[in-house]
């Protein structure tokens, strides 16, 4: 089976969608990509409570790669247009996962995404975003509407954690664009040092 | 300006909407909370005090109290309000 690397976030999604794989016997990794100060300390304890979870029923150590992401918010909202302020973001964090993989020779990413379930996953955004990277994303939950998604999460124990209260990334503006354009997005990232954005959050990252 | 505190729409925090609604000034904010002592991130459209808890301050007046300690929130709240009027 394959090996893959995971972005969890702390929320509904992203742990069955882990559980889906897992169920079928690939190896995988977590990145949580850690977005304090645009949040608080939940994200990542949920991330760590999911992941003990899934851990003791799969019986794979699932390592997590914790990716400090706050100071490349900060960045992306000094410096690009606040409106698809989501799609850059989802961008960088795609980079930093497939920056994980290939230092941990992954061969794939995975996310919890379900079509149109928030701005950032729409068919054109997520285009947009995955874009940014060359490894195949897998998506077990695409086509997966809320309640599935929350009835498989209440099954295997994780919907309790991802319900628990936490403060929203603040980090989101007010309208975000819903229907991006990779020519603008490629011409906001041209006033940014991408790589070396990357590279200082992938070499701050913490192993738990 | 800031009337009430009350429990953000996740519970993880606790908000303060200016009454009437009025814009801040984040430059001039911000100088305010740096004389004061108060650690500032400043992402342009919002700021971010390290107080007792940390707040968020955003451009439209929010406030947001990272902490679930409704006495905590107060207590930020108190010293921050009058940096903002």
């Amino acid at each position: 089976m394959a090996r893959g690397v995971m972005l969890m976030s702390g929320g509904i999604d992203s742990p069955v969608a882990m559980h889906y794989l897992l169920r079928q016997g690939h190896e995988l990794l977590a990145v949580h990509m850690d977005n304090r100060p645009f949040t608080d300390d939940s994200p990542l304890s949920k991330v760590v409570d999911h992941l003990a979870i899934l851990r003791e029923r799969y019986h794979q150590p699932i390592p997590l790669y914790v990716v400090p992401h706050g100071t490349t918010q900060v960045t992306l909202m000094r410096e690009t247009d606040r409106h698809v302020g989501c799609v850059l973001c989802r961008r960088f964090m795609w980079r930093s996962a497939e920056r994980v993989a290939e230092r941990e020779g992954a061969t794939f990413l995975v996310t919890g995404e379900a079509l149109g379930q928030v701005a950032s996953q729409t068919l054109s955004n997520m285009r947009s975003a995955t874009a940014s990277v060359h490894l195949p994303i897998v998506r077990p939950l695409i086509g997966f509407d809320k309640q599935e998604i929350e009835a498989v999460a209440k099954s295997i124990g994780t919907y309790e954690i991802s319900t628990r209260p936490g403060v929203c990334c603040q980090a989101v503006p007010d309208k975000p664009a819903t229907r991006s354009n990779l020519v603008q997005i490629l011409r906001e990232e041209e006033q940014l040092d991408v790589e070396q954005m990357i590279d200082d959050c992938v070499r701050k990252a913490v192993i738990l | 300006m800031y009337r009430t505190l009350r429990l953000c729409s996740s519970g993880g925090g606790f908000e303060a909407l200016p009454d009437p609604p009025r814009p801040l000034n984040l430059g001039r904010v911000r100088a305010a909370l740096e004389a004061a002592g108060v650690s500032v991130i400043d992402a342009r459209v919002m700021l971010i005090a390290s107080l007792e808890t940390e707040v968020t301050i955003s451009r439209a007046g929010r406030l947001l109290f990272k902490t679930a300690d409704p006495a905590a929130a107060d207590r930020a709240f108190a010293r921050l309000r009058p940096l903002l009027e």
